[in-house]
């Protein structure tokens, strides 16, 4: 019998990029598998140069090996030369560390990202030879657990998972954990563990609810089938966010991943609201690490990892309360190593001309906005808090220090939106085409090029747009053509997103229970890598929802009541239902709610989850 | 605020100690390929912390030459390195510092001041074993045919896009080839360096293609890189 290693190795000089599927990284954390008594695969349902990337991962990866009896490994969607191999040869999908099949391990974990990787955790399930339906698993499969953003609406998947962690993954999953190694030395049933699992916070399991509907196909109601199970799911929250567990060490891929560096999460939450927006309601509060804690991180990774790049993560860098003196210390520090620290996500409006000097190494690379919006009137309905006069100061700034490049970022078919919104997109743009002649030639650079790019508005659970219909294709496809006509400068290029993968994304986004046969179909007809262009394909997935006979509209175009009950109406957020419908309307009034610094709106959120701003008094 | 900025371009200028090192890549590094061993390579002497020296300028970053790429799957444990230090420090702590650093499969065998120039190497010698479709003992055969053949011509792409024919069978040099446990092992010397570069897998695929063979499992190795008096590179 050959060893799983070598059966591997004879395939890899075969394939693209082999490093990926060998392991053996610096940073990856190997274990006697005999001295182990719980053993975690965390898998991440896109490739490696993807998954690699992902903060989360290392973090948790990090966290459940720091108990010596925890073994926790890591597992990649293979990419389809490899994949077609590994089927040839009858070799199971193994996590990377042990190079042992998933289906060996107690836990087997996805996070779910976007809702375009669905379809890759059921082909990663079925080349480890696991069942892909939770029903069929039996006590000698793993239990198959999914986090992540997702999860905020977890229920099209609700039948291929025993559990899903709803919120931030630092605490539960040591809880969740923890107990399964009592129950596992005591011989229990899965299902006895499951029952024992819904007592702690944050954990869901959907076989223990019952979906029933109303005629018109909305949901009725959403009930607990046991007595432990909570009627309302509560995500968890890490209030003394200061103190969180944070790695020390990451693992360095040998092959270059999509962001390769190493990564310091500074804040977890938004102050800022805007209504499209989902990461920025379901992370809430805002809550930040200090500046002492932030620069040992800081430290510690760089001098671990070897890395010559270090960023900074949140959702607004800029929204720190000590941001100047965050990035003059940070500077300090990476200057004198030779690192470049890259600010992802800084908004413009708070760059100071004194910081800009200090950050040496802030790229050259060229301007991005996302206004999102094309007009003030509409920016203003999804509560997007940028306006043309920043965008324009900022842009002349630029030209007279040489850049000629700027990316603006829009969405289609936002509430509200008419052609004239439409057509403020091209205006925009235009406006900064003529901004950059009217700097005189000797300052500015040459070859000026703006970019606009459009996504098509998909409308999210556990945001004020929640309710919202999207465009259909007919309506988007009718305005991109609009914007075409309105641009009439060759300076100005404009992109537009693949229409067909926003209808699918709003569909599964918003989609209750049945969507399950709809996936199984899909990915039975060869659907998954759906997140890459090139594999993506649209009509198998239409062919499925009509064997199913589920009707897309419904789910993605369809107006909302305020008082509809939704598939995730029993997963609690801690962001209140009156406070997305107060939202709505506003927007569709077309008024603005301020942002939690300055002064609280009443969202909902409890003073005791840490949040920076939160439990200051407010007028609604 | 101005005393604060530190001047990127420093006319000061920076002691340069060179060092060479011989260092293995095999097992699980045999799959990474040169350029993202290089990357690697960087991180490594990043985390080492000695004190690398800089190139200089407006992007100031680690000095690091490889006089020889290796191929993606052949293991070695003869491959060369240049880099240099702000300090002159003792050979053997710089090894082992660095040494500590490096993943599974990756080794420093030992560091040295380098004595030939780059361009000085002119060829390698390597070992390859391997199975195939049809018996060690018949793959054997018609290798001694193959060598026969008065040419061997392979497609090489020019830098214009266009394709030339190039009879290598001048360049391979087979110094040893027999049968282990029903493994084929092949010895070849083959040209490398700057001049002409002839790769073992080139050689294999004109063979393989050409009497329709096929490869099972092959380990390749390089064994030694080689002055043109047909010395060890050091
Ligand atoms: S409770 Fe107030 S301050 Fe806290 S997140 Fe909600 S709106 Fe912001």
């Amino acid at each position: 019998m050959q060893s799983m290693k070598e059966r591997i190795e004879r395939l890899l000089l075969k394939v693209q990029k082999p490093a990926r599927y060998i392991g053996g990284e610096v940073g990856s954390i190997i274990k006697d598998k005999s001295k182990v008594d719980v053993r975690f695969a965390f898998c991440f349902p896109d490739t490696y140069d993807v998954g690699m990337s992902h903060l989360g991962m290392k973090i948790l990866y990090g966290l459940k090996n720091q108990r010596e009896n925890w073994w926790c490994e890591r597992c990649f969607m293979p990419e389809t030369d490899f994949e077609a191999l590994l089927r040839e040869n009858n070799i199971p999908l193994y996590a990377l560390e042990s190079l042992d099949p998933l289906s060996e391990f107690d836990f087997v974990g996805f996070t779910l990202q976007y809702e375009l990787s669905y379809n890759n955790v059921l082909e990663m399930l079925d080349l480890a030879g696991i069942p892909v339906l939770a029903a069929e698993r039996d006590d000698s499969m793993p239990i198959v657990i999914g986090g992540g953003p997702c999860v905020c609406n977890p229920e099209p998947l609700a039948d291929f998972f025993d559990i899903f962690i709803i919120g931030e993954g630092e605490e539960v999953n040591i809880e969740l954990l923890e107990l399964y190694e009592n129950m596992k030395h005591n011989g229990c049933t899965k299902l006895e563990f499951l029952k024992e699992a819904v007592k702690i916070e944050g954990i869901y399991v959907p076989q223990f609810y019952d979906v029933s509907y109303n005629e018109d196909g909305t949901v009725k109601a959403i009930t607990p089938n046991i007595e432990n199970a909570p009627a309302k799911v509560r995500k968890r929250v890490i209030a003394d966010f200061d103190n969180v567990y944070y790695p020390d060490a990451f693992v360095v891929p040998f092959t270059q991943i999509v962001h390769d560096r190493a990564v310091v999460e500074v804040l977890r939450g938004c102050i800022r609201g805007c209504r499209f927006c989902q990461a920025g309601f379901i992370y809430r509060p805002f809550r930040e690490k200090s500046i002492e804690t932030i620069k040992n991180e800081t430290k510690c990774l760089c001098e671990q990892t070897g890395y010559e790049e270090v960023s900074l993560s949140s959702l607004s860098t800029s929204d720190h309360t000590k941001i100047n003196e965050l990035l003059s210390s940070l500077v300090d520090y990476t200057d004198g190593e030779k690192i470049n620290l890259a600010l992802p996500s800084l908004r413009v409006d708070t760059f100071s001309d004194e910081l800009l000097e200090k950050i040496a190494s802030v790229r050259k690379s060229g301007l991005t906005f996302a206004p999102e919006a094309g007009t003030q009137k509409l920016r203003d309905v999804i509560n997007k808090n940028l306006t043309e006069d920043e965008i324009l100061r900022t842009c002349k700034t630029a030209f007279e220090g040489g850049y000629a490049t700027v990316k603006l970022y829009f969405m289609l078919g936002l509430p509200e939106e008419t052609f004239d919104d439409v057509a403020g997109i091209a205006e925009l743009a235009q406006k900064v085409v003529d901004l950059y002649f009217e700097v005189p030639k000797q300052m500015r650079g040459k070859g000026l090029q703006v970019s606009i790019s459009t996504a098509t508005f998909v409308p999210k659970p556990f945001t004020p747009f929640e309710f919202e219909p999207q465009d259909t294709p007919e309506q988007i496809l009718e305005k991109q053509a609009h914007l075409l006509r309105n641009v009439t400068s060759k300076k100005i290029r404009v992109s537009t997103h693949m229409q067909k993968n926003s209808i699918l994304e709003a569909v599964l986004a918003r989609g209750d229970r049945r969507l399950g046969k709809v996936i199984y179909t899909a990915w039975k007809k060869g659907c998954y890598l759906d997140g890459w262009d090139e594999h993506f394909k649209f009509d198998k997935w239409m062919e499925a929802f009509e064997e199913c006979g589920t009707d897309t509209a419904f789910y993605a175009n369809r107006r909302r009541s305020y008082d509809e009950v939704f598939p995730w109406s029993h997963l609690d957020y801690l962001v209140s239902h009156e406070f997305f419908v107060r939202e709505n309307k506003k927007a569709h009034a077309i008024q603005t709610t301020r942002n939690c610094k300055e002064g609280c709106s009443g969202c909902g959120i409890k003073k005791e989850y840490g949040g920076v701003y939160c439990g200051a008094k407010h007028n609604t | 605020m101005a005393q604060n900025i530190t001047p990127k371009l420093s006319t000061l200028q920076i002691e340069k100690f060179d060092y060479r090192a011989v260092y293995a890549k095999c097992g699980r590094a045999r799959y990474i390929s040169h350029l993202d061993f290089m990357r690697s390579m960087q991180r490594i002497i990043k985390r080492s912390k000695l004190p690398v020296w800089h190139t200089q300028g407006f992007n100031p970053h680690v000095y690091l030459m490889f006089p020889l790429a290796l191929p993606l799957g052949t293991d070695s444990r003869v491959e060369i390195m240049d880099f240099a230090l702000t300090q002159k420090l003792d050979n053997e702590t710089v090894r082992k510092q660095l040494d500590e650093k490096c993943p599974e499969g990756i080794e420093i065998i030992s560091v040295a001041q380098p004595v030939h120039k780059h361009t000085d190497i002119k060829s390698a010698d390597y070992e390859i074993r391997f199975t195939s479709n049809i018996g060690a003992g018949e793959c054997i055969r018609r290798f001694g045919e193959f060598m026969q053949l008065e040419k061997i011509e392979i497609e090489k792409r020019t830098k214009k896009k266009t394709v030339n024919l190039v009879d290598i069978k001048p360049y391979i040099n087979v110094t040893e080839i027999n049968e282990q446990d029903g493994w084929v092992v092949l010895k070849l010397c083959l040209p490398c360096g700057n001049d002409f570069n002839l790769n073992t897998n080139v050689v294999l695929d004109a063979f393989c293609e050409r009497y329709g063979i096929e490869i099972e499992q092959i380990c390749t190795q390089r064994t030694k890189i080689l002055l043109g008096n047909g010395e060890n590179f050091t």
